[in-house]
């Protein structure tokens, strides 16, 4: 049994609705970015449930409630997944997943869906649900050719006035308002503008006509057409007149004569080929002679070249192995016959090289400011390697210079020490000499030897405890 | 919106049923998306309901699947009411599922369909529910607005 909501009444009913889906895809920026460029607001977002999938989907890819495959999906704490709007739409009548049960609320926190679900879903081909339109695309670009470039997208009217839909392809401002009433110029009725096509097709009184020539019944506006191509009365040239035919009559008759065999169809073969070749060779003359221009017009381009040369050579003199010079010479010398020629560089317009140089030379720049970047980690490490090589040694020679000096105060102090008692000694001879000399000097010298020797005693002192430090 | 939604949902499920049925379970009409009717029989040999067949009315509402839809059994010369404490003789089911709390939006046409087939097969007892007769001719109710007391949670 078929479904009474064919799929043509599905279609309608969703472009003529308001954008009622809104509570759960909020309007894009996109959205937005269209209605400012193009004054063409689409009416109604695209409604997920609706799409045509070009394959039948994978039954775990369906939301089980609304049965359709997911639509900006998430997965309860319980592990189950949904569209988020019908998700939502369940707990606001029963808190719980509709699955197991569990009690979960709208707040609570939905665990990320895993990539590999939104890859699968984004990758479902899917069919536009304007009618009229036969696109086919993965359905994450679907979005973007319904409201940004399907011509079938139902829009506003370019009038500001009028509040009816209109296709994209119809709302033109040039065009104006579609929907206001005509009258058709064959029966008289009133139709709307937007609809003649439809009117003529189905409903017009006066839209059939006999066709003066074979009097076959034709649509009224489809009458000049139709004598042009079909009309079997009217008088037309055989196929081949360019190769000579001289045939001229009615078509009926013409047709018979042309499969028949026209002895001027070799003829007309050959010129028909020559007229497609020569459209070829005009084609790639018009661009030889565009690149030619651009060549001699333009001396920045041979400067690039010549940077371009340099730069590979740098690049070769880095890599011989790919040293390739001449050939990049001549390549950029061979003008660009071909659309598809490999050489990015030379196709198109001069703007078009430079930008390609520019880029190239980019890119050339962003590697040898890594390799710098490189260099420069590079050196710092062995700088760092060394300084601290160095200061190790230089530690080790502290220490040695502290060992020494330690070693070198010990014999001081010695010498100091025997130096002292030889003093000690020479004074107490000296004294018993000079109570025989006088008694004025005697007097002054007990005190300052006295001085001396306890100078001595404590430097002695001092040294001793180096002493037994340095022993220890 | 919810009407819409609905339809979606329904045609979906109309175009798996209309390829497709568990055995027993047939489609009689579905000319719309608010009232299908169905028809199912008990495969076993349970002797209550042999070689019959039952006839069953759905009605969705403007928020199915969310909100469950209204099931009943209708009486036809060739189209009993099956016998069974949980269906009155009017028609009335008086099962959890059909109600706001035993209802989840992930049934479907046919899993309701499933769940009547097995509740009348394993049901052993020729009766009506108790207070049949009172609730029949007392009852003005639509069937999902009655608060049913579930005398027996094991038939």
């Amino acid at each position: 049994m078929p479904p009474p909501n064919t799929p043509e009444e599905g279609v309608a009913a969703t472009t003529l609705r308001p954008a009622d889906d809104d509570n759960f895809r909020a309007s894009s920026p996109s959205s937005a970015m269209a209605h400012a460029s193009q004054e063409d607001a689409y009416v109604s977002s695209l409604d997920y449930q609706n799409i045509e999938y070009v394959e039948p989907v994978d039954e775990t890819l369906l939301c089980p409630v609304c049965r359709t495959p997911f639509h900006s999906p998430i997965t309860t704490p319980c592990g189950h997944t949904f569209c988020a709007g019908c998700i939502n739409r369940a707990l606001e009548t029963q808190p719980r997943c509709p699955i197991d049960r569990q009690p979960i609320n709208k707040t609570c926190d939905y665990g990320r869906l895993p990539l590999i679900i939104k890859e699968q879903l984004d990758r479902l081909q899917v069919r536009c649900p304007n009618k009229g339109c036969d696109y086919q695309c993965p359905r994450e670009h679907l979005e973007g050719h319904y409201e940004r470039r399907c011509d079938y997208t139902q829009v506003r009217c370019p009038d500001s006035t009028c509040s009816q839909l209109t296709p994209r392809r119809d709302s033109a401002v040039e065009n104006g308002c579609l929907h206001k009433d005509a009258i058709c110029e064959f029966c008289d009725k009133t139709v709307a503008f937007v609809e003649m096509d439809t009117h003529y097709s189905f409903d017009c009184e006066g839209a059939m006509t006999e066709c003066p020539g074979c009097g076959e019944q034709v649509v009224r506006h489809c009458l000049v057409k139709h004598r042009a191509q079909d009309c079997a009365e009217e008088t037309t040239p055989c196929k081949w007149h360019t190769g000579g035919c001289k045939v001229v009559d009615k078509r009926r008759i013409v047709q018979d004569h042309e499969q028949s065999g026209c002895p001027s169809e070799a003829v007309g073969r050959l010129i028909q080929q020559q007229v497609e070749d020569r459209k070829i060779i005009d084609e790639l003359v018009r661009r030889l002679n565009k690149f030619e221009l651009a060549q001699g017009k333009n001396p920045e381009r041979r400067f690039t070249q010549r940077a371009r040369v340099g730069s590979s050579m740098a690049s070769s003199s880095r890599n011989p192995t790919t040293a390739n010079v001449p050939d990049i010479t001549l390549n950029n010398n061979m003008p660009p016959l071909f659309p598809d020629s490999t050489d990015d560089a030379v196709g198109g317009s001069p703007e078009d090289y430079l930008l390609a140089q520019f880029e190239r030379l980019e890119t050339e720049v962003e590697l040898l400011r890594k390799q710098a970047l490189e260099m420069d980690a590079h050196q710092s490490h062995i700088i760092h390697q060394q300084a601290t090589h160095f200061n190790e040694h230089l530690a080790e020679i502290g220490n040695k210079v502290g060992v020494v000096n330690m070693h070198m105060s010990w014999l001081m102090s010695l010498q100091r020490q025997n130096h002292a008692q030889q003093r000690a000694g020479s004074a107490a001879g000296s004294a018993n000499s000079g109570m025989s000399h006088g008694s004025a000097t005697s007097g002054a010298r007990p005190g300052s030897s006295g001085e001396g020797s306890s100078t001595g005693e404590s430097r002695r002192n001092s040294e001793g405890r180096s002493e037994t430090l340095h022993r220890l | 919106m919810t009407v819409p939604f609905a339809a979606k949902r329904l045609g979906k499920e109309l175009q798996k049923i209309s390829n497709s049925l568990p055995p027993g379970v047939e489609l009689v009409s579905a000319e719309n998306f608010e009232e299908w009717l169905l028809d199912i029989k008990v495969l076993d040999n349970n002797p209550i309901y042999q070689n019959q067949t039952y006839r069953l009315k759905f009605r969705f509402g403007p928020s199915y699947p969310i909100e469950p839809p209204e099931v009943v059994f209708v009486q036809l010369p060739d189209r009993p009411i099956p016998m069974h404490p949980h269906v009155y003789s009017n028609g009335i089911i008086c099962l959890d599922l059909l109600g706001q709390q035993g209802w989840s939006p992930v049934q479907n046409v046919e899993s309701v369909c499933m769940s009547l087939q097995s509740m009348l097969t394993g049901n052993s007892k020729d009766e009506r529910p108790p207070g049949d007769e009172d609730f029949v001719r007392a009852n003005r109710q639509r069937p999902k607005d009655i608060q049913f007391y579930y005398h027996d949670n094991n038939v």
